[in-house]
């Protein structure tokens, strides 16, 4: 059986597609699985860097499609888990080169050996988008709790349907739950009930975050993080296990009010 | 004058396939608020639109042929742009009334279908950024989210939350209604009248079962039922 296809996208940029790619990557490859992410999106850092692989690029995506370079030249393999793979994006802006139908192929062959093809996709607003949706059978929806990426989401999963990509899950990525609490940040209830898409996940706001994509480690390795662990639960609701999903994450919450009832005895 | 900033955008852009572009009109605002965001956008995008083609698409704005020589001068004088085409949407009686005194003759429409229009139905949830425009009544079987506009000559009808725009009545039927399951806070129009709906408390949430924005002594008020 072929392997699944999803594409990571948004309706901003910057709200967590790369470290979400790179992390629930990392997680699925983790549990044996073989998984390939294909970088799509040029952003401020790319998926290459957050992997840590920068220096071993040599072809790209680009390459792969117009016949520069046979698949396997192109795909670097994780420096800790060996069935884990990165088709680095080009480092040129003119991602009209790709044609959608060319993206299709190379998903329908990729999944032919992979588990897992994961594609950090562009924002939706920006170019390129179209030709990394065109071959995936399943989309992941990133946004942060703010009411402008909520709204930028919505749209996007508007161009989604209207493509015929109708799969589409939610990952709410950012959760600062004392804001939600002080009600300055929208529930994730209230987001859902919004954005009308099943829900897959849930990643709190952490500095982790930044340390991890600066030192060009995933998270998920880290067995202590609250975030590997909220990315390991996407990854098995991903591969069909019934895990609930803590809808504004109460069970963090009440360990932390346990600690400072003891904190103040 | 109107003094009021454009809300929401007074002139859609569209890029066609031939290198044109199809400015639409909303029939909603007035002529200066359209002047202004051209303006606007003339500023803002560069002259990047400078020299284009551009197709005037009227959608359901009345024809005034004044309307029509200021946007072409503007658009000839300061963009060194061309109107290559002017499509007018299904509001023909202002253009008729031009026409037959430019002849000096009244000219008379001979009625097409007796029957009114049919409502447009909508069978998803208008997510942000679609727009809707219904001659008649607007059905929509789903939300209204942020972001989305609905527009209609007569009655909307949201079987869903509405959070988005809605504006009824839109050619000056001060007697038409906005229907949905729950009015959100969120701009409604109803012919020229605009109304940002209360926030209400969780309790009454859950009892209502709809609600309908009309007008009343010259507002626009939301009752519950
Ligand atoms: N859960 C989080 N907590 C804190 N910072 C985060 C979180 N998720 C992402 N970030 C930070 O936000 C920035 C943008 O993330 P990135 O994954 O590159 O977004 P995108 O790929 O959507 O543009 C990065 O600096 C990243 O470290
Ligand atoms: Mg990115």
């Amino acid at each position: 059986m072929p392997g699944k296809t999803i594409v990571i996208t948004s309706g901003k940029g910057g709200v967590g597609k790369t470290t979400t790619v790179a992390n629930l990557g990392t997680a699925l490859a983790m549990r044996g699985l073989s998984v390939v992410m294909i970088d799509a999106d040029i952003g401020l850092r790319n998926l290459d860097v957050v992997m840590g692989l920068e220096n071993r690029i040599v072809y790209n995506v680009v390459d792969v499609i117009e016949g520069r370079c046979r698949l396997e030249q192109a795909m670097i393999r994780d420096r800790k888990i060996n069935s884990l793979y990165l088709i680095p994006a080009a480092q040129t802006r003119d991602k009209d080169s790709v044609m959608p139908e060319a993206m299709k192929r190379l998903c329908d062959q990729l999944a032919e050996n992979f588990d897992y093809v994961l594609i950090d996709c562009p924002a939706g607003i920006e170019q390129g988008f179209r030709n990394a949706i065109a071959g995936a059978q399943k989309a992941l929806i990133v946004t942060t709790p703010e009411v402008s990426a909520i709204r930028d989401a919505d749209r996007v999963i508007g161009l989604l349907e209207a493509n015929m990509l109708k799969d589409i899950h939610l990952i709410i990525n950012r959760v600062n739950q004392k804001m939600i609490k002080r009600g300055d940040m929208m529930s994730t209830e209230d987001i859902c009930s919004l954005l009308s898409i099943p829900l897959i996940g849930i990643i709190p706001e952490s500095e982790e975050v930044v340390i991890s994509t600066n030192r060009g480690v995933p998270l998920v390795h880290d067995r202590k993080s609250q975030v590997a662990a909220a990315f390991k639960r996407i990854a098995g609701r991903l591969e069909g296990e019934n895990i609930p999903i803590p809808l504004d994450n109460h069970e963090g919450s009440l360990l932390s009010k346990v600690k400072k009832i003891f904190g103040a005895g | 004058m109107d003094n009021r900033e454009p809300t929401a955008v007074a002139v859609q852009i569209r890029a066609q396939r031939d290198g044109q572009f199809v400015f639409v009109l909303d029939p909603s605002l007035p002529f200066q608020m359209i002047l202004r965001y051209l303006e606007k956008r003339w500023e803002e995008s560069n002259k990047f639109f400078r020299s284009a083609k551009i197709v005037i698409d009227l959608g359901l704005r009345p024809f005034r042929f004044d309307e029509i020589l200021a946007l072409r001068d503007l658009l000839k004088n300061k963009w060194h742009a061309t109107i290559t085409e002017l499509r007018l949407g299904h509001r023909f009686d202002s253009f008729f009334e031009w026409a037959s005194r430019q002849i000096g003759i009244p000219i008379h429409q001979i009625p097409i279908q007796e029957k009114e229009p049919e409502p447009v139905i909508i069978r998803q949830t208008c997510r942000s950024g679609t727009r809707v425009e219904a001659p008649q009544d607007c059905i929509v079987l789903g939300d209204v989210n942020p972001g989305a506009e609905v527009i209609a000559g007569r009655d909307i009808i949201v079987f869903g939350v509405l959070r988005g725009m809605a504006h009824a009545g839109a050619y000056g039927n001060t007697a038409a209604k906005i229907w949905a399951l729950s009015i959100e806070p969120s701009q409604i129009r109803i012919a020229d009248l605009v109304a940002i709906p209360p926030r209400q408390d969780k309790s009454s949430l859950q009892s209502k079962r709809y609600e309908v924005a009309e007008v009343r002594d010259g507002q626009i008020q939301v009752i519950s039922f």
